[in-house]
């Protein structure tokens, strides 16, 4: 099974390759990001309590829908790590892509869970379950959005103006379902996926401050600082660990 | 045979204390119909026997109305009957009378745009404190991930699960607006106000399946705020109770 | 309309904007009032007109006019929530505070008022005039509104916190546009009380006012004393949203899934205090004006007095006052106690008293009348049952074990619509069709007029009747959508059927429009000042009254009501004229400068 948070990571890095259209000649940063289990035991997912509405619970036939807040392969890979350049960019300049990133709202979950777009590149909001959804972000830099998709408003656009790591996106009918969104002023960011892993490509040469973001607060961020010259590819490898309660 | 659930006047009544409030409805129907009725009679007579072709030359003089005091004084009695002899009481009832919380299903209700939040204690009956600073997607009541007394309580969003013929004390409260606690199969309705938790009970005497509402407007989703009620038998609650508790959950959970 | 005897009076010439636009004479005055405020009950109803579409058809794409609004308010056709929720709160706000109260006050109150007592203008004429033009500026921004990022208020006409705390920008606008409102209300009110006070006509005593008077003078006293509490409630809401207060806002509140950045403390129920502190009497601002032009056409139209003159007026004063402490019981679901609910409970049935002996009065003026069905008549008489089911309704909900089913359902939509649209507004068209002559020296087409009665009240009750159906059934009020509940989805039909009948209510009003159109220039022309044949001060001025109304400053010598007195040379004394029936003129008084003339 394809885990969704690679095909945002894929979605993420052709954006990366199409915008800065010099990938060829830039570095490439990829690496993994663990998660140390706590206690040693990997750590299980809640059920989600789609029995709140039938609609979505008819769309999880099989096995209950669970929690994506952490999700963990068994070897620890962390999935919907956000992980993006911080610093180094500054006064650069990328095109903005006017072609779309996708957000759908499919079994009264997001799909990705975390993404990645450009300040100003148009989103499409996808509602494919048929009962009524709002997409709700609460960005701080950039103007709320709220607004009420009935089951038959298959899709609309929206847009975040500044750039803001992260916004909450939220469905206020289906209070479980929450995701993220990094607003970016370069095309240089990645979403972990399968195995944790995350690939940053045709980064210019210079030096920068990575950053991983997990929403969980008990696991937060983590920085690293790194340089690169045109065409070297690095490894960087992030071990997320528990952080004790307050 | 289904028994019809709703229709186009009252909905059935599956509450202890709604017999009351059907019997006043009803009976008020009947007195405002008959007021209504009997006024128009007179009201018709005037506009046919007075119109001006019957009737030229108008009278100066008022006539004397002592059958509308009457009629007056008889409105006033029986105001006062139904507000003195049934409202009153059963408002007391419904405010005072509680049940003891051991005999009762205690549950919290805490709405929030646009979602029932419904807060049973779990297995150890002891609610577990919350505080705003804990909400999360994961965790949408803010429980103390700290309080021992949470572990086993669980969130139905949208289903409130209750006992047939056991009363039911409801905490209402808010997380964000003002919604309102509305069932209109048993008689009742409760504002949820945040920053106040509000006590409620009721009983209900049918099995089965209705309808929750919300009826103070909230927002953009205020009309799709619909939760479920279901009535069931001792056995089939407790079922349901020990799946949600978690018991019956294969994955470890570990709260972030 | 309204055009002035040219320089009778020795006046000198106003330019026009200070002779129609910023005029301060009170006909003037009350004419512009009463045209925006049919202009904004149009465009209220307008509004309801596509929310039953909504209803009616839930997520279907609305026929053509669908089409010529944004994607943001109606993609492909289909009415957003959002934008329901902002027509609802708009049509609530527009049809209450633009609409029937301005046109009940400020424009019959403003024209009849002074004419009725014998005065020449009002007393402060300049302090009308700011009133009018600050409900002018009200009226835009609310209008405006619908302009701004994300739309116009959506938390309803009643705009309880939080939820109106934290609503898009609409919402500040609502607020600024109601402080112009109540601020204009406030200036009437406190111009209206002085003028019956201070400016009536010598022999003019309080027992001999006209009920229209007195509803208007004990209207004033509601509007006085009730608006500052809103007044204030809207400036700290606005503080909420725009300066960080809390008035409003409790502690521990998130909103979507976030912790709200408020200092907390407040409390929601406040504000509906405040609100409702004001908003209960207004019920009987929007109401009393109605009984008011009901009185003087029933005694016009009967010729006979009104039954029990002074049992009417203690009626309404004490209506008045008990108005003020019957607010909560909009809130026995707050969690009211049992002594608060007490108290509320019996205010609001003792209330209901007055309202009862206002409509028997009413109904025992028939007896022994010699009725004549007029246009204006006919919608007197329409007021009387009408607001007697809506008074009516109120009954299961003033009782709170009765109001544990009904609070908050359609059943009391249908209730209070049942008292100010087929009851006040009922009354306010026969105002219309009843001073139309006095104000234009034409009469209004009779076939139209009867025409548009007839349609009216079927459409009407059409409309409100079914919702008592609804409400029973439990459906609450502001959805959008009732058919996701199953006992809403029961009672569809019926709410289709209130669909279909507002907008054929809406095809009746074309004939009220083409009528008072038409008849502004080609009506009837009036044979006399009193084509009525009424027996109030407003119908000895000449028509349409000039400026400075009253050729000579009338002296009254009666009551209001003496039609049919025995032994009189004709069926109605006029209250002016002297005891052997003939008007007395008195010949050696000039007639008075009207204040904005020095």
């Amino acid at each position: 099974m394809i885990r969704r948070g690679s095909i945002a990571a894929i979605i993420a890095l052709s954006f990366a390759c199409f915008a800065s259209g010099e990938a060829f000649a830039g570095a490439t940063v990829s690496g993994t990001i663990k998660l140390e289990f706590p206690g040693g035991k990997k750590p299980g997912r809640k059920k989600i309590q789609m029995a709140a509405d039938p609609v979505c619970a008819g769309k999880h036939p099989d096995a209950p829908a669970r929690s994506e807040v952490v999700v963990v392969d068994d070897d620890g890979g962390l999935h919907n790590v956000f992980v993006y350049v911080k610093k180094g960019l500054e006064g650069e300049k990328f095109d903005v892509p006017t072609e779309p990133a996708v957000l759908d709202q499919q079994g009264c979950i997001y799909k990705p869970h975390v993404m990645g777009v450009r300040a100003g590149q148009p989103i499409t909001v996808l509602n494919s379950d048929g009962t009524l959804h709002n997409i709700h972000p609460k960005p701080e830099n950039s103007d709320e959005i709220n607004k009420a998709m009935p089951k038959f408003m298959k899709k609309i656009t929206i847009s975040f103006a500044n750039p803001e790591v992260m916004v909450p996106v939220k469905c206020d009918v289906h209070p479980w379902m929450q995701s993220y969104i990094g607003v970016m002023e370069h095309p240089f960011f990645s979403v972990s996926g399968e195995g944790g892993k995350f690939e940053i490509a045709g980064l210019p040469a210079g030096a920068y401050t990575i950053e991983a973001w997990h929403e969980s607060k008990r696991l937060g961020t983590m920085t690293e600082e790194i340089s690169v010259a045109d065409g070297e590819s690095k490894t960087l490898d992030f071990l997320f660990k528990i952080k004790p309660k307050k | 045979m289904q028994e019809k659930v709703y229709g186009y006047w009252l909905p059935i009544d599956i509450s202890t204390h709604g017999a009351t409030v059907d019997w006043l409805i009803n009976w008020l129907h009947v007195f405002m119909v008959a007021l209504f009725l009997g006024w128009g009679v007179f009201f018709i007579y005037c506009l046919v026997r007075y119109r001006r072709r019957a009737n030229p030359d108008a009278t100066y003089d008022p006539i004397k109305g002592k059958i509308a005091k009457y009629v007056e004084y008889g409105v006033i009695v029986v105001e006062a009957v139904l507000l003195i002899g049934l409202s009153m009481p059963l408002w007391a009832d419904f405010k005072h009378a509680f049940p003891d919380e051991s005999d009762a299903l205690v549950v919290r209700v805490v709405p929030e745009q646009f979602a029932w939040n419904i807060h049973y204690s779990g297995t150890d009956g002891k609610f577990g404190r919350t505080a705003p600073e804990f909400v999360s997607a994961d965790n949408l009541l803010g429980l103390d991930p700290d309080d021992p007394d949470g572990n086993d309580d669980f969130n139905a969003i949208n289903n409130l699960h209750i006992v047939k013929d056991k009363p039911v004390i409801a905490h209402v409260s808010s997380k964000d607006v003002i919604h309102s606690f509305k069932i209109p199969v048993l008689r009742l309705t409760q504002d949820a106000i945040p920053g106040q938790d509000i006590r409620i009970w009721f009983e209900a005497t049918k099995n089965g399946a209705f309808d929750i509402a919300c009826a103070q407007l909230c927002g953009l989703g205020h009309y799709r705020m619909r939760g479920q009620l279901t009535v069931e038998s001792e056995a089939a609650f407790q079922a349901w109770f020990d799946e949600q508790s978690g018991a019956a959950d294969e994955e470890d959970e570990f709260s972030f | 309309m309204a055009e002035h005897a040219h320089g009778d009076h020795g006046h000198h010439e106003l330019p026009f904007w200070q002779k129609y636009v910023f005029s301060t004479d009170h006909k003037v005055i009350g004419i512009q009032y009463a045209v925006t405020a049919l202009f904004f009950l149009l465009f209220g109803f307008c509004l309801m007109m596509m929310m039953r579409w909504q209803l009616a058809y839930p997520g279907q794409p609305m026929p053509w006019i669908g089409t010529l609004f944004s994607a943001v308010n109606m993609p492909e056709g289909i009415m957003v929530p959002e934008f329901y929720n902002q027509l609802g709160a708009m049509h609530g706000t527009i049809m209450v505070f633009l609409g029937v109260v301005p046109l009940a006050v400020g424009g019959f109150g403003n024209y009849v008022l002074p004419l009725q007592i014998g005065a020449p203008d009002m007393a402060f004429p300049k302090l009308n005039m700011a009133s009018y033009w600050v409900f002018y500026v009200g009226g835009v921004i609310m209008l405006a509104s619908f302009f701004v990022p994300e739309g116009a208020a959506q938390s309803g006409w009643t705009s309880y916190p939080p939820l109106a705390v934290i609503a898009p920008t609409g919402q500040t606008w609502w607020l600024w546009g109601m402080v112009a409102l109540i601020t204009s209300s406030l200036l009437g009110s406190v111009n209206f009380i002085v003028t019956t006070v201070q400016m009536r006509a010598e022999g003019l005593s309080f027992f001999r006012l006209p009920f229209f008077v007195w509803a208007q003078f004990v209207t004033a006293f509601l509007l006085l004393l009730a608006f500052p509490p809103l007044e204030a409630a809207g400036v700290m809401q606005l503080m909420d949203r725009i300066a960080g207060t809390s008035f409003f806002m409790p502690s521990g509140l998130v909103v979507t899934g976030q912790a709200l950045d408020v200092s907390g403390g407040g409390s929601p129920l406040l504000w509906q205090h405040l609100f409702w502190f004001l908003a209960h009497p207004e019920v009987y601002v929007l109401i009393l004006p109605a009984m008011g032009i009901v009185g003087e056409i029933v005694a016009n139209n009967t010729r006979r007095p009104l039954w029990g003159y002074r049992t009417l007026v203690y009626s309404i004063v004490f209506l008045g006052f008990m108005s003020f402490i019957v607010w909560a019981h909009h809130m026995f679901m707050t969690g009211m106690g049992t002594t608060i609910s007490t108290f509320f409970q019996a205010t609001t049935m003792i209330i209901s008293i007055p309202s009862v002996i206002i409509l028997t009065a009413f109904a025992l003026s028939l007896h022994g009348g010699s009725i004549r069905f007029t246009v204006p008549m006919l919608f007197c008489l329409a007021f009387i049952p009408m607001f007697a089911i809506g008074g009516l309704t109120g009954l299961p909900l003033g009782l709170t074990a009765s109001d544990l089913h009904l609070h908050d359902t359609y059943y009391v939509i249908g209730h209070f619509h049942y008292v100010v649209a087929p009851g006040t507004i009922f009354a306010l068209f026969a105002g219309i069709y009843y001073w139309f002559p006095k104000a234009t020296g034409r009469m209004m087409n009779d076939a139209l007029g009867k025409l548009h009665f007839w349609t009216s009240l079927i459409f009407m009750n059409g409309v409100f009747m079914p919702m008592m159906f609804v409400g029973m059934a439990g459906v609450s009020r502001r959805l959008y959508d009732q058919t996701q509940y199953a006992y809403g989805a029961q009672v569809q039909g019926l709410t289709a059927m209130s669909s279909w009948s507002a907008w054929l209510l809406g095809l009746a009003q074309i004939f009220f429009i083409v009528n008072f159109f038409w008849s502004m220039r080609k009506g009837k022309k009036v044979e006399s000042d009193n084509p009525w044949q009424a027996t109030t001060l407003e119908w000895a001025t000449p028509t349409p009254p000039p400026h400075g109304n009253f050729k000579d400053t009338p002296r009254v010598c009666r009551g209001p009501y003496e039609y049919s007195v025995p032994g009189a040379s004709s069926d109605f004394i006029p209250q002016h004229a002297s005891d052997n029936g003939q008007v007395d003129q008195p010949e050696s008084e000039p007639a008075p400068t009207p204040a904005d003339d020095d």
